[in-house]
């Protein structure tokens, strides 16, 4: 264009410095950066208050006190659901990552030409309801459910014997939860293969490594940013997550995230113990966010 | 010879993939099929075509209320988090000050606190601060959920567009707001306007933040997962979530397929 033109050919960088000098830096900034402040960062910090005591639901004199940490430390219920919540978010995601791999890889390197369209029609899913999703599975998985009564139907199964286990189990958390996660996890993989210069396998090719060598030494290693920035966008939300196991769980799938709720019910609130669990988890979660920190470029899941 | 797979191992994992879209797609057509179904509990065998629960759907005020509340908050919060989202974007791409890598962190991370730890801090807040519970609450919320998308969205589309042009406007006289208004916005107004539809449809399904600050007015998620616990009215559920599911899907599709297409009008202008 031929005004871009004349603007970048007579060299623009006193030109930038007077656009900054009117600076709205300030401006710009100052309205989002507030928001954060007041609605974001200042609530969690009343949290971390009211896990100290510093401030109470109970009236009456309180201060400063570390009580409601040590009892949460020295418990074995809130650790031990912690350590369940654990192991059921690194299993649900160690398992989708396993299963998009292959998805994104096929979008990736198969050479298909409607690769996009093939990755909209992976991913649509997950722009949709969250709520509408679990909702299907517990028309699925009921005792009077999609899956039952089909096997009562065809004479599977006697209507006096269903299938259980489906619904309001542990098993029953983390399908849906694999479910609802899968067509996500997929792109981040899919965006650090389309990276991936071929030039690389076909290199490795001319030297007599088989494609599975290829793929052992080139690919696997060149697309681990990506598995790992897929593993933790499914494993960050699944670990606080308590609306499907509020839904589909049952006794046998309450997860902490479950607790924490239960904490600032209507039942019998303890809104102390409960900041302290809501902050243990959110200090869990910023420290991996900060140790994976590179692998979670915005950029990488912005792209495309 | 292809370097990444041999034949087989492309059709292998055609199958794959095609298995994969039928497992994400059925239960979704179950949803649709028993939504048209006409027993009162979604069970097999099927019982007869109906087109009784959507009629039911139409006259039930309670579902209608609910989705009103929803689309209210979903077009206040995400014209404010597009708001919020524009001026910040602009300051990352467009400006230089110290701790950019600071602030654009903080910006970023509503995208990884877990919302249950979101909702009872907000729930903290308003309580502490004596506010009652209303739309606004969840206005409030909302737009500190939505923001960092509206943000992944805009940053890439700024970074695309020629700082020069808006130097151009500038050394011709233009004001900054004038600037903006002229030029940069109509040029990310595609960007603009998929933010937008991001954010009101993460405020439109959002369930658990507003779960901790809705008052006494529900939204539509509020409402759909307490007659998923008290399943008296089944049918009907389905029958508006389908509705609202194919709604949201083609708002997507659209939104992708329109950015898509006014971006590739603008590159094409831009090689001209």
């Amino acid at each position: 264009m031929a005004i871009a033109d004349a603007g970048s050919s007579r060299g623009h960088i006193p030109r930038r410095r007077r656009l900054r000098v009117d600076l709205t830096t300030p401006t710009l900034l100052g309205l989002p950066l507030a928001w954060l402040a007041v609605f974001f960062l200042v609530p969690i910090g009343i949290v971390a208050a009211y896990s100290f005591d510093v401030y109470s639901l109970d009236p009456g004199p309180h201060s400063f006190t570390l009580t409601a940490w040590r009892d949460f430390l020295h418990s074995s219920v809130y650790l031990r659901l912690f350590w369940k919540s654990v192991r059921m978010s690194l299993t649900v995601s160690a398992i989708v990552v396993v299963l998009a791999y292959p998805l994104a890889y096929y979008l990736a390197l198969s050479g298909t030409k409607r690769k996009y369209i093939l990755l909209l029609l992976l991913i649509a899913p997950f722009l949709t309801s969250y709520l509408l999703r679990v909702l299907a599975w517990k028309v699925i998985l009921g005792n009077q459910g999609v899956v039952n009564t089909f096997l009562f139907w065809t004479g599977l199964r006697s209507p006096d014997h269903p299938l259980s286990q489906l619904l309001y189990s542990r098993f029953a958390v983390m399908l849906v939860l694999g479910y609802i996660w899968l067509p996500f996890v997929a792109l981040p993989i899919f965006v650090s293969l389309e990276s991936l210069d071929r030039r690389l396998l076909e290199a490795a090719s001319d030297l007599g490594a088989s494609r599975l060598q290829a793929f052992r030494r080139v690919t696997l290693p060149l697309s681990l940013p990506g598995v790992v920035a897929a593993f933790l966008f499914v494993f960050i939300p699944t670990l606080g997550e308590f609306v499907t196991p509020s839904l589909v769980g049952g006794a046998n799938g309450y997860m902490y995230g479950n607790q924490i709720v239960d904490l600032f019910g209507t039942g019998f609130p303890d809104w102390e113990t409960g900041s302290v669990l809501a902050i243990f988890l959110l200090g869990v979660v910023a420290v991996l966010t900060v140790v994976f920190a590179r692998f979670l470029q915005p950029r990488q899941v912005a792209a495309d | 010879m292809d370097v990444a797979l041999s034949k087989n191992g492309a059709r292998l994992l055609r199958v794959f993939f095609t298995l994969v879209v039928v497992f994400l797609y059925a239960p979704i057509a179950i949803l649709l099929i028993f939504s048209f179904n006409k027993s009162a509990v979604p069970t097999f065998p099927l019982s007869g075509f109906t087109l009784h629960w959507y009629r039911e759907f139409l006259g039930n005020s309670e579902i209608k209320a609910a989705l009103e509340t929803s689309a209210i908050i979903a077009a206040v919060s995400s014209a404010g988090a597009v708001v919020l989202g524009v001026l910040a974007s602009m300051a990352l791409t467009r400006r230089f000050f110290r701790g950019k890598a600071a602030v654009s962190a903080l910006l970023l991370s509503p995208l990884v606190i877990p919302y249950v730890v979101f909702g009872i801090s907000l729930l903290l807040l308003f309580h502490t601060l004596g506010v009652p519970r209303s739309l606004l609450t969840v206005v409030i919320g909302h737009i500190v959920i939505s923001l960092p998308y509206t943000i992944l969205v805009l940053v890439p589309r700024l970074d695309q567009i020629d700082v020069s042009l808006d130097e151009a406007a500038f050394d011709l006289g233009a004001s900054r707001l004038r600037t903006f208004r002229s030029i940069t916005l109509p040029l990310i107004l595609p960007a603009v306007v998929s933010a937008f539809l991001i954010a009101f449809t993460t405020s439109f399904d959002e369930y658990a933040v507003a779960s901790f600050v809705v008052g006494t007015r529900v939204t539509f998620p509020i409402y759909l997962y307490s007659a998923l616990r008290f399943p008296s009215q089944l049918p009907q559920v389905i029958a508006v979530a389908v509705v609202v599911l194919i709604l949201s899907l083609a708002v997507v599709v659209a939104a992708e397929v329109g950015r898509r297409i006014a971006e590739r009008r603008f590159a094409s202008l831009e090689i001209d």
